[in-house]
């Protein structure tokens, strides 16, 4: 998904940028005829893309956590600086994972082997902090530390496999 | 009886405060370059280019970001009063108080920093100030938060003055923001100029801001000083990233009223309240104020609502930046016969950079995106377009403005080019901010985590390459400043 939102941002941005560029070189004089209606359809156009793309991304709530279904539930405990997880193995399919912090917020991010943020959520003090992913394919995982927490706040990793069924 | 027009004042009421505002565009100038040398070396320190300790990286950081938000905050709030004074009379004690609390509270924030060692960053996240693992005192802490509260004060001193004047001279807050014209009942020509609108709705959005900020600095303090008095970590987020995005937005709004002030002259026509200016600004003030749990889209325990809100304001917000502000400039120049200089050039860039900005920063404001992308360097990515590209380039535009020559009126059209030293330093500029950001927006979309002193050798290319970019950037701030710096030292002689 991140190199898909690089690319949309990146051809939006351009073609804001072209916008002014052009309006910079172009002649002296140019009268823009219809400027006025032109911003009413912007406007309109704009709300328009904004109800839908909310709509559908709203649709299905980003952080439900599922009741039915779940391979395994996972308590993680993150503190100044480590992470405990109650499991070193966990299973394919879809994993709730319950975070708690012992000390300040923290945030619980789970990458691939590659380094590719897959899922996080922040783990504020006082608070069960819940959030799944569903893992279709085995290997190493890690954990990380994505809201800065002290000095080391880099090192605060840690690992767990998912198992092949 | 209030009077509505646009009508300024003449400069004898609002010259005399010159001085002081140019002195603190001065003191934003150095700031924000020394601030700019401290970025560069975080990123240099990421690429593996030098060795910071990474206590050291962190106290950096801290101070970066303190110190780029605060000297943000205090060339929008020069801006703000410097073309507000145009329109009303100001008293001039209440700005050197405010430059006083500002300078106070840097003192306080360099000491709680450099000295004590506080590295809990710029959004003191409770209850980090208290639990730093033992790498400060409390004492650090209490420090670093003072300093925010005194220049909090000054700012609200600052804008209680503004916000006065104004309801006095345009009938109230309304008055102030153009409600008559915006809901219908009110003429073009009777509405308060553009400059009011924006004076006006950024003081009412960073006082609310400021006094939200206030309170948990205060909860904060005393969970310092008193352990056992706690505070819900959750609430005390909340109410500080109200605080930090409210004063954050302040600043760019604050700064765009040298936009709306100093661009007509270059483009030879006014820049008028019309209703969906009017509209757009009403419509900022709430979103503003709204949008702010954009920032706590991954805190689960938060309400569902609240984060959908977030989410959809923070896409809303764009449509009065892009549709208006951007629009109305694009079709100003597109028509127009521009003399081209530094100050011109730049204050177009500082609009140009905070449209695009927009761009990385709504997707990121969507929760799908940002359960893969918050924390990631994507969010210095594109805050630091609009405010590197948009607020600072403002900042820096309106330091030309002060010290420019005068304009050739007889210049034949198109005639006035921005050229020679100034065409490199402003390219330069570009160039270099585009491509430092941009290597943000390339590691964030790589699952580069933003705030680690440690980078691995995968990521350090962008490290390097945006370090190279800083450079560049540092490189024409510099000559910007410089300049500003000689001609008002000539001028003084």
């Amino acid at each position: 998904m991140q190199l898909t939102v690089l690319a949309i941002s990146l051809i939006v941005m351009a073609f804001i940028a072209a916008q002014f560029i052009t309006a910079v070189r172009s002649a002296p004089g140019t009268v823009a005829t219809g400027a006025e209606r032109l911003r009413s359809r912007l406007i309109i156009g704009l709300a328009i893309v904004g109800l839908v793309v909310s709509a559908v991304s709203l649709a299905r709530w980003p952080h439900a956590v599922a009741a039915k279904g779940v391979a395994a539930v996972v308590n993680v405990s993150g503190g100044q600086w480590y992470w405990e997880i109650d499991t070193a193995q966990v299973p394919l399919g879809l994993v709730v994972f319950n975070a708690q912090t012992a000390d300040v917020t923290h945030g619980f991010g789970i990458t691939d082997a590659d380094g590719t943020i897959l899922v996080q959520t922040q783990v504020i003090p006082g608070y069960v902090n819940r959030t799944q992913y569903t893992f279709e394919q085995p290997g190493t995982y890690r954990v990380v530390c994505l809201e800065y927490c002290g000095v080391a706040h880099h090192d605060m990793i840690n690992e767990f496999e998912v198992a092949a069924r | 009886m209030t009077t509505t027009t646009g009508a300024m004042l003449p400069e004898a009421a609002y010259g005399p405060q010159e001085g002081a505002v140019k002195l603190t565009m001065l003191l934003g100038g150095v700031v924000f370059l020394l601030m700019m040398i401290f970025g560069l070396i975080m990123r240099a320190a990421q690429g593996g280019m030098i060795a910071v300790d990474p206590a050291l990286f962190y106290q950096i950081m801290t101070a970066h970001g303190a110190g780029m938000v605060g000297t943000a905050g205090l060339t929008g709030a020069a801006i703000l009063w410097y073309f507000t004074g145009r329109h009303v009379p100001l008293l001039a004690g209440v700005y050197w108080a405010f430059l006083g609390l500002f300078l106070l509270g840097v003192v306080c924030i360099l000491a709680a920093i450099f000295l004590g060692g506080y590295a809990g960053a710029w959004t003191f996240l409770y209850p980090l100030p208290a639990l730093s693992g033992g790498l400060w005192g409390p004492g650090a802490s209490v420090l670093f938060l003072l300093g925010y509260v005194s220049i909090g004060v000054g700012f609200l001193l600052l804008h209680l003055e503004v916000m006065r004047r104004l309801m006095a001279r345009y009938g109230g807050i309304g008055g102030a923001l153009a409600w008559p014209l915006a809901f219908g009942k009110g003429r073009p020509e009777d509405a308060p100029p553009p400059a009011v609108v924006a004076a006006m709705a950024s003081s009412v959005f960073n006082t609310l801001g400021i006094v939200v900020g206030a309170a948990v600095l205060v909860a904060s303090i005393v969970n310092l000083l008193v352990p056992g008095f706690a505070v819900d970590a959750l609430l005390a987020k909340n109410m500080i990233f109200f605080f930090g995005h409210v004063f954050i937005n302040a600043s760019i709004y604050m700064a765009v009223i040298a936009v709306y002030e100093i661009l007509p002259e270059y483009l030879g026509k006014p820049w008028k309240t019309t209703r969906i200016f009017a509209i757009a600004w009403t419509v900022v003030l709430v979103f503003v104020l709204a949008v702010y749990p954009h920032h706590l889209l991954q805190d689960v325990p938060m309400p569902g609502w609240a984060l959908a809100m977030g989410q959809i304001v923070s896409y809303f917000s764009g449509i009065p930046l892009i549709a208006v502000t951007a629009f109305s400039l694009i079709v100003y120049l597109r028509a127009a016969d521009m003399r081209w200089d530094m100050a011109a050039a730049l204050l177009v860039l500082g609009v140009a950079g905070w449209s695009v900005g927009s761009v990385p920063a709504i997707l990121d404001g969507m929760i799908v995106v940002n359960k893969v992308m918050h924390n990631t360097q994507w969010v210095p990515g594109h805050f630091h377009i609009y405010l590197l590209l948009g607020e600072v380039a403002m900042a820096f535009g309106f330091m030309a403005w002060l010290v420019r020559r005068p304009l050739a009126a007889d210049a034949r059209p198109g005639a006035a080019r921005l050229s020679g030293l100034d065409h490199g330093v402003f390219m330069a500029y570009v160039a270099g901010g585009a491509g430092f950001v941009l290597m943000f927006l390339v590691s964030g979309a790589l699952s580069v985590p933003r705030r680690w002193a440690v980078h691995v050798p995968d990521w350090f290319l962008q490290d390097r390459l945006a370090t190279l970019f800083a450079a560049m950037v540092i490189g024409a701030a510099l000559i910007i400043v410089l300049r500003y710096t000689a001609v008002l030292a000539r001028r003084a002689e």
